[in-house]
This record gives structure tokens, C-alpha cells and sequence, in this order.
């Protein structure tokens, strides 16, 4: 037993001989790396979060970097996604989701401006070499991949210019083709990118052929057919299909003469609403756009979401399009072979017996629309030409998550079947790269990101300043044509204010709050990153696992698991 | 224990903590800092103590100290704080500490300040307490203390009972909390008297400076424990202080619940300087003190819907915050950085506002 004397003191800090953290019994703080939900959202598996917290540091082209790492083209993207990433994020249930495509563009077109490099290093001389057919999104985000993992690439594109449907299907309005071309030329110069213009599948080049000369074949030869479209078995004789219409506009700048009438755009996607754009200004008395989903609202389901870039809708009922929802067209009618109405029925998805949602039309709702064209824009499927025994029906629809079809073989992109968009397809290049490189060194798929997503219940928000989006310019309604762009840019300044409204979902902010907070002095703050990327330890010999700084974590980075021993 | 066992055990002692040789003849710590060491603040009050989870005043000691030091000596009363700092032969103090009676650590203080100011050294002298021992048992010497304008900072952690011994009251206790002293049952619904408002009879001392603060808002604590430090003369600061075994709540709720004291208006944050009202933290939107409550089993009695008491007892708590709001004049006038909204925010890096 320690004796006490007279005289005799405790040295300082010598409680640091008792260990508290043996006191705890339930649970212990872990810092988690979760998803934030934007990165979850993206189809092309950008990391918002990482990128928007290099610009809260101030570090553009770090940013820029940490986005092309998963995107090659932000530029193209920050103009044409239909952003799931600001639906999903957790800000929006504060004060507005982050203007994180106009950040995105913002970047793109710095980088172009100021020529940051892409972070690759040139592939060596006798890398093995990967096939890729089509130089649209998914294509070049493949042959980009390809090349940051080490390999070479060479693209066979059909037409005489890069860029698929950036090109052919997306009007200048919302993807300028400067914009476009400075970016897809700054991609094609990277060494180890070969391409070869004016090669067409099943004309000038095979699949087999080219299964035999390279290494891997990765396919995204896009969808170029439109998808068979009838009413009840009737088809006009003078049927223009959406997509072959837009492409002839983009082409050549002209409209078959009956656009000059009462126009109704048959589907739901971009092309349709971009056709119906198109069509009003270049003076359609007038376009209704006849959809089977619904607009969004607070009560749309999100399966039941017309599925278009949010602000065209916008742009598109700002523009004098009229857009019925919920409907389809049920009868053609008809006088001799031209179309001369449409009858339309009110119809919703509804779950039948099996629990699988379809389509009901309501008998009743008919209502007859006299109209002078009909435009279907119901989607397109793969030309099926040079993919004997490849395609599965009228796509790839390959079975796993690579979209491998066959060793050595990939789908990517819309081709794949249950796509559509271009960051789906420029995440398609990445995820197919990946495993070709994992395949060809003989090593098993590469593991998806399995991290849990952060909630916004999992945040504490009294940690957060409100602060309002940033505000857009837009090109009034009556300046519109159609090359000039619509939505207008940001600046650095609006870029990196916009950035520090990131909640930092899921992942570390250093904001101090858990080495301030902590009664046991058990957060240790690093000069140095810590091992997690966090600037902190929990000093597990003192930490008695009270769960404050858990409570107190604005992010949800640290979380408080069971205690094991 | 031997004079030459002492020194080896001090000699490891030194060498384990990294503390600086005391004399030439010491042997040298030989190793690099540890990250412990290397903290960017000073470490007043160390890991190892042995506070509660959560404990709302281990915290509250921690920032004053890493604000005050290190050229500062500490008296500290008895209480909760004294006990769990110091079990022999252990201390958790990085500074020179002397633990008082429970009455009398105004007093211990005061003679420390005067040999500080005969040897002509400029050290500050802290002097800590519970709400105990300012409220009620050391309440005289603290008076005796300020009326001698004794150059100290008086620091009394309030955690609204006698923690220590078992949640007895104490005259901090607030209106109708249950203490094991103030039972809440059928005669009474918790504790019958109201909280005793020392902030003011500390002002009408005519001191330089009293103030109140919030472990909730550290920023502000630490700016109000520099402000004193600052000031010659003595100097009082009162910080709400969570307790989540007395005041029966999650050990992790700590700052919440003492977020929302703040927020409804139950604990108002206020700085008093020569008697004179002279800042405060306005409230941006009061919450009802329902919020604050229903945290807190103490509390839990107000919400038992089938007593018709407890009703009266939530309103006449209502009235005591609305009363708080409109004395200080709390209510915010729209949106202030420093409002008890704005002075929680944060961005990468660290506070919003405040300084680190």
C-alpha cells in the first residue's frame, strides 16, 4: 500500500498512468468513411464530396484532378447530366442541393483554360493495346481509363468526327460544340489514345477481326436505331422517328415541312424534349410533348419521374412547350396515310398480382387531338449489323457489373440496355477499363465500392451556416436560338463560395469540433494526415466511449460501433 | 518509499510524459515527442482522470485551462471536479494545484494571489468550484474574496447539484428538477425553490468582469476565459456544466442538452462588466424549453401526462426562460454570426467564428 508523508505531492499529469479506456463497455468512436450521396448518385462515379472539399481548401486544379480521376469530360457533363447527384443530396433538405453541375462545368472549362494536365503518365511502348468501337462518352472515358491503368488504346469510330451523340443528338444550346471540341481534343492528344475516324463496324472493321489483333475489345457503339414504333400496328407514311429528325437538324438545318403545324412529340426522355425545343423555334404553331411518366412534384414517385435534365423541363415550359403527363397515344387517325389527330388515353403505373408495376390505361379518359406531324421518341436500341451472337435481344444487357459479354469482350453504355445517360456511359468506360486491366494481368474483378451511404439523419446540422444556392444567369426565352448557350457560367469566386456549402457527408471536415469537444482529452489532433485521411486518432487508452464527439460530428465521419474486447 | 526510490520513480515519471529535466543532472527524455505531446494547445488538465462519460464539467475544466495557461495556479474547492483530478498518488494537473475545503477556495486563492504579488511574479490565480461551493458553502469567502479585489479568476462549474455526493440539491438547483434531496412525488414536483441567480449578486460587487458561458459553445467560453484573464482584478465565470448522471441523460447528449439551455433561454449567456449589462448571446429562434427538458430525466416527471401538475410546471419553466429573454434582452434580430445559431457553425477547417 502506498504510504503518504507529509510533504509529498503528485506530479503533473500523471493520471496519464490510468488507462480510462478500459471503462468503456458498450461502444467505441470509429471514423467510417461512408458514401456522401452525391457520390453514391453518380452514374459515372465521380466523388463530389472529395473534389468539393479540395475546392474548400482553395485548390481548384486539385479538385479538377480529383474529378477527372473517375470523369475525363466535366466540362461535357457539368453541361448535358441530368445531375442525380443534386436530387440526392443531403443539402437539399437544409437550403437548396449544391449547384454541383454549374461547379463541375465551371472546372471543365477551367482546366481547358488554364491547360492543367491530366493525371496520366504515358503508357510503355509494348503496353498491351485495347480495342474500343465508338468515340462517343462511354468510348472515350474507356480509352482514358485505359490509358491512366497503363494500357493503350485505340478507337474506331464510324463517322468522321469524336464525340457520338455529344455531336450528333445534343443541340449546341446545351452542349456548345467549342465547348465540346476543346475538351474531347485535350482527351484524344493524351498519349497511348490512337483513333481512327471513318471506320465502320461490319463495313471496314469485326469484332472478331479485332478480337484477334488486340489485347481486349471494348464495345460502345452507342444505339443508333430507333426502337419499332406503332400505334395498335398503324404507322404513318411519313413517319419521323425523334432521334433520325434531330440528327438530320443538326446536320443540315432543316425540319420536314409538316413541323411548320400542330406538332405532338410522342416519350419522355432528352431527345424528346430537345426535338420539342427544336421544333417550336424553328416555328411549329405548336409541340406537345404526350408522356407516360409524371412531372415532378411532391407526391412523383421517383420510378414514375419523367426522365430529363430537371432545368430543361424547366426551360422547355418556359419556351411555350405544352407537356401532357401521365398519357399515351392510344389511335392514330388518319386520312389516307398522313396523320391528321391523335387520340390519347390517361394511363399510370400500377402494381399488379406479381407485385411488378406496369401500365393501366384508364377507359374514358380518350380525348382526340387534331395534330399535322407525330414525332415518337421512345428510345433507340443497338443497330443490330456486325454483333451477331453478342447482343441479347435488342441490346447487350450483359450480366455483371463490368459489362463483360465474352472474355476479353465488354459492353459499355447505352448498348449495355439499361443506361442513358452520358455519365453513365463515361462510368461504364471506367468500370470496363478497370476489369480489362484486372483481366489482362491475370487478376480477379476489381471489388465494388460497398461503403455505406450517408444519410441525412447520420448528420448534425446545427454545425451548418445556412448559405443559398448560387444563382444561374439563363438566356431570356426570347433570345433563344439555336447555338447560343442557355445556361450561363459561373466565376472562380461563385465556384469556391458555392463549395463551402458542401456538408462534407460522411467524410472529415477538421472542423476541430471532436478534439474540442472530447472531456477525456482522448482526440488527438495530427499535424500530419492520420492513417484514415483525417486530421485526428481517437486515443483508445483514454476514450471512455461516451459517444460525444458521434453526437457532435457534423458529418457523420465518426460513428460509434460496439465495443468487442 | 525511499528518497532515492522517489527520484527514479520521478526520473521515469519525466521521461514517460516528456516533461523538461528539473535540474542539469537529470537524464534527458530519450525519445521524440509523442503526438500526445505535440497537441497545438496548452494541456492543463490531462486524460486519466476519472470523470463520468460525458461528463459536462471534465470538459468545461479542459477549456478554460487550455485558455488560461500555462503561468496560472489553480485552488480548487472540493467537489466532483478536486475528486476525479486528483486520486492519489495520481494527478491529472498540469499546473501548480491546491485543493481546498469545500467553503473556502475564494479564500486559498486570495492568499496565493497576495505571495504571487509579494515574490513579485505575475501569475494568474484560478479559482475553482462547483456550484456547491459558490453558490452555497464558499459563497462568503467568494464575496470576501471579490470585495478585497483580489487579482483572481474565480471559475465555478455549474452542474445545478451536489453531484459528488449523490445529487443533492443545491441552491443552483433549477425549479422543479428531482434531486435525491427534492424528490419529485406526491407532495412536491421536484424541487419547490428556484435557481438562485448568483450572476447578479456576483455583479453587485462592482467586479470588472462576471459572465456566464456554455460548454456548447467553446468558442465563446474560451474568448470569455481570455477576456478575464486580461483583466487585473477579480473576475467570475459560471459555466453551465451537463451532468449525465445527475441530470439522467445520454452521455453523449452533453452539449446538446446544454446547446438547448442556452437556446431556450433557461441559461442565458451574458457578461456583466462593473455592474453593467454589456453583452449577451442573442437567441435567433427561442425553442420551447419542453426541448431542453425532455432530454433529461430529472425532468422527466413534467411529462407525465396523467398528472395534472406537470403542465403548470413546464409553463411556469416557460415563464422563467421568457422572463430571461426579456430582462436580457435576448431575442435576436435576425440572423448574427455570434447568435446561438451562428456561433455553432463551422466550415473545413475549424470554427466559423471565433477565434483558435
Amino acid at each position: 500500500m502506498t504510504q503518504i508523508t507529509r510533504g509529498t505531492w503528485a506530479e503533473a499529469g500523471t493520471s496519464l498512468d490510468f488507462k480510462t479506456g478500459n471503462w468503456r463497455s458498450t461502444q467505441r468512436p470509429v471514423h467510417i468513411h461512408a458514401k456522401a450521396p452525391c457520390h453514391g448518385a453518380c452514374p459515372a462515379g465521380e466523388d463530389q464530396q472529395a473534389w468539393f472539399a479540395e475546392l474548400q481548401m482553395g485548390h481548384p486544379e486539385s479538385a479538377w484532378r480529383s474529378l477527372v480521376a473517375a470523369n475525363p469530360l466535366p466540362g461535357v457533363t457539368g453541361r448535358v447530366c441530368p445531375h442525380p447527384c443534386e436530387t440526392a443530396c443531403n443539402r437539399v433538405q437544409l437550403d437548396g442541393a449544391l449547384a454541383i453541375h454549374n461547379v463541375e462545368r465551371w472546372l471543365g472549362d477551367e482546366a481547358v483554360l488554364q491547360g492543367w494536365d491530366y493525371p496520366v503518365t504515358p503508357p510503355a511502348k509494348d503496353a498491351p493495346v485495347v480495342a474500343i468501337v465508338g468515340a462517343g462518352p462511354g468510348g472515350l472515358s474507356a480509352a482514358y481509363h485505359c490509358v491512366r491503368l497503363g494500357l493503350r488504346a485505340e478507337i474506331f469510330e464510324a463517322l468522321p468526327e469524336a464525340g457520338g451523340l455529344l455531336r450528333s443528338a445534343i443541340p449546341p444550346t446545351r452542349l456548345p460544340r467549342t465547348a465540346l471540341d476543346a475538351e474531347l481534343n485535350r482527351l484524344l492528344d493524351l498519349p497511348g489514345i490512337t483513333l481512327n475516324l471513318r471506320q465502320r463496324l461490319g463495313r471496314d472493321i469485326s469484332v472478331e477481326g479485332l478480337r484477334e489483333r488486340f489485347a481486349a475489345v471494348l464495345l460502345s457503339p452507342g444505339c443508333e436505331s430507333p426502337k419499332p414504333w406503332s400505334v395498335k400496328g398503324a404507322v404513318p407514311a411519313d413517319l419521323h422517328e425523334g432521334l433520325a429528325l434531330l440528327r438530320d437538324f443538326m446536320d443540315h438545318g432543316a425540319l420536314p415541312d409538316a413541323a411548320k403545324g400542330d406538332v405532338i412529340v410522342h416519350g419522355g426522355g432528352n431527345t424528346a424534349m430537345d426535338i420539342c425545343r427544336i421544333m417550336k423555334r424553328a416555328g411549329a404553331k405548336s409541340v406537345t410533348l404526350i408522356t407516360a411518366s409524371g412531372l415532378p412534384g411532391p407526391d412523383t414517385a421517383p420510378d414514375d419521374l419523367i426522365n430529363v435534365v430537371p432545368r430543361e423541363l424547366e426551360e422547355a415550359q418556359e419556351e411555350g412547350i405544352e407537356i401532357i403527363d401521365h398519357a399515351t397515344v392510344s389511335r392514330l387517325i388518319m386520312k389516307g396515310s398522313r396523320v391528321t389527330g391523335v387520340e390519347i388515353i390517361a394511363l399510370r403505373k400500377e402494381r399488379g398480382k406479381d407485385g411488378r408495376k406496369r401500365r393501366v390505361e384508364f377507359e374514358g379518359t380518350e380525348r382526340v387531338i387534331s395534330v399535322d406531324m407525330v414525332v415518337p421518341c421512345v428510345g433507340e436500341q443497338v443497330a443490330p449489323e456486325a454483333f451477331e451472337g453478342l447482343l441479347n435481344g435488342a441490346y447487350f444487357w450483359p450480366d455483371n457489373l463490368y459489362g463483360r459479354i465474352a472474355p476479353r469482350t465488354f459492353s459499355i453504355g447505352d448498348a449495355r440496355g439499361n443506361r442513358g445517360t452520358v455519365a453513365a456511359a463515361i462510368g461504364d468506360g471506367r468500370i470496363a477499363a478497370e476489369a480489362v486491366a484486372a483481366e489482362l494481368a491475370g487478376e480477379e474483378d476489381p471489388v465494388a465500392d460497398a461503403r455505406p451511404e450517408m444519410a441525412f439523419d447520420g448528420l448534425n446540422t446545427a454545425y451548418y451556416a445556412g448559405a443559398v444556392r448560387v444563382p444561374v444567369a439563363k438566356l431570356p426565352v426570347a433570345e433563344r436560338t439555336f447555338d447560343a448557350e442557355i445556361e450561363g457560367g459561373i466565376g472562380r469566386a461563385e465556384a469556391l463560395a458555392e463549395a463551402q456549402r458542401c456538408l462534407s457527408c460522411g467524410n472529415c471536415l477538421a472542423c476541430d469540433n471532436c478534439w474540442t469537444m472530447c472531456p477525456d482529452n482522448a482526440v488527438i489532433k495530427t499535424t500530419e494526415l492520420a492513417m484514415d485521411g483525417s486530421h485526428y486518432v481517437f486515443d483508445y487508452d483514454y476514450c471512455k466511449g461516451c459517444g460525444l464527439c458521434t453526437e457532435e460530428c457534423p458529418t457523420g465521419f465518426i460513428q460509434s460501433v460496439p465495443e468487442t474486447s | 518509499m525511499t528518497k532515492s526510490d522517489t527520484s527514479t520513480r520521478l526520473n521515469e515519471l519525466r521521461m514517460k510524459h516528456g516533461r523538461p529535466p528539473a535540474s542539469p543532472s537529470e537524464p534527458k527524455a530519450e525519445r521524440t515527442e509523442t503526438l500526445r505531446e505535440a497537441q497545438p494547445r496548452f494541456r492543463g488538465l490531462e486524460s486519466g482522470h476519472r470523470a463520468c462519460q460525458g461528463c459536462g464539467e471534465a470538459l468545461a475544466a479542459r477549456l478554460v485551462m487550455e485558455s488560461a495557461g500555462p503561468d496560472v495556479m489553480v485552488a480548487n474547492a472540493t467537489g466532483c471536479l478536486e475528486v476525479f483530478t486528483t486520486p492519489w498518488p495520481q494527478s491529472a494537473w498540469r499546473v501548480p494545484w491546491i485543493h481546498s475545503l469545500f467553503e473556502n477556495s475564494a479564500a486559498v486563492a486570495s492568499g496565493m494571489e497576495a505571495a504571487m504579488k509579494a515574490k513579485g511574479k505575475n501569475t494568474k490565480i484560478l479559482s475553482f468550484g462547483g456550484d456547491g461551493a459558490t453558490y452555497d458553502i464558499g459563497f462568503q469567502s467568494l464575496s470576501g474574496m471579490l470585495e478585497r479585489h483580489h487579482n483572481v479568476l474565480y471559475v465555478t462549474y455549474d452542474n445545478e447539484a451536489y453531484m459528488n455526493t449523490g445529487i443533492q440539491r443545491s441552491s443552483s438547483t433549477p425549479h422543479a428538477a428531482t434531486t435525491t434531496t427534492s424528490p419529485a412525488g406526491k407532495e412536491r414536483m421536484g424541487k419547490r425553490h428556484l435557481k438562485k441567480d448568483l450572476l447578479s449578486i456576483i455583479a453587485a460587487h462592482h467586479i470588472p468582469y462576471a459572465a456566464a458561458a456554455s460548454v456548447a459553445y467553446p468558442q465563446d467560453l474560451q474568448r470569455k476565459v481570455r477576456y478575464a484573464m486580461g483583466v487585473e482584478g477579480p473576475t467570475f465565470l459560471v459555466i453551465h456544466s451537463p451532468c449525465p448522471l445527475g441530470w439522467r441523460h445520454d452521455s453523449a447528449l452533453t452539449i446538446e442538452v446544454a446547446r438547448r439551455a442556452v437556446q431556450c433561454g433557461l441559461f442565458p449567456l451574458v457578461e456583466l462588466e462593473r455592474g453593467a449589462l454589456t453583452n449577451i448571446m442573442p437567441i435567433r429562434e427561442p425553442r420551447p424549453v419542453a426541448d431542453y427538458l425532455e432530454l433529461q430525466g430529472r425532468f422527466a416527471h413534467l411529462f407525465n401526462k396523467d398528472d395534472y401538475r406537470a403542465q403548470e410546471e413546464l409553463d411556469h419553466l416557460q415563464a422563467l426562460a421568457d422572463h430571461n429573454i426579456d430582462i436580457y434582452g435576448l431575442r435576436g434580430d435576425g440572423v448574427d454570426p455570434v447568435d446561438t445559431t451562428g456561433m455553432s457553425h463551422v466550415k473545413r477547417g475549424g470554427p466559423l467564428m471565433g477565434e483558435r
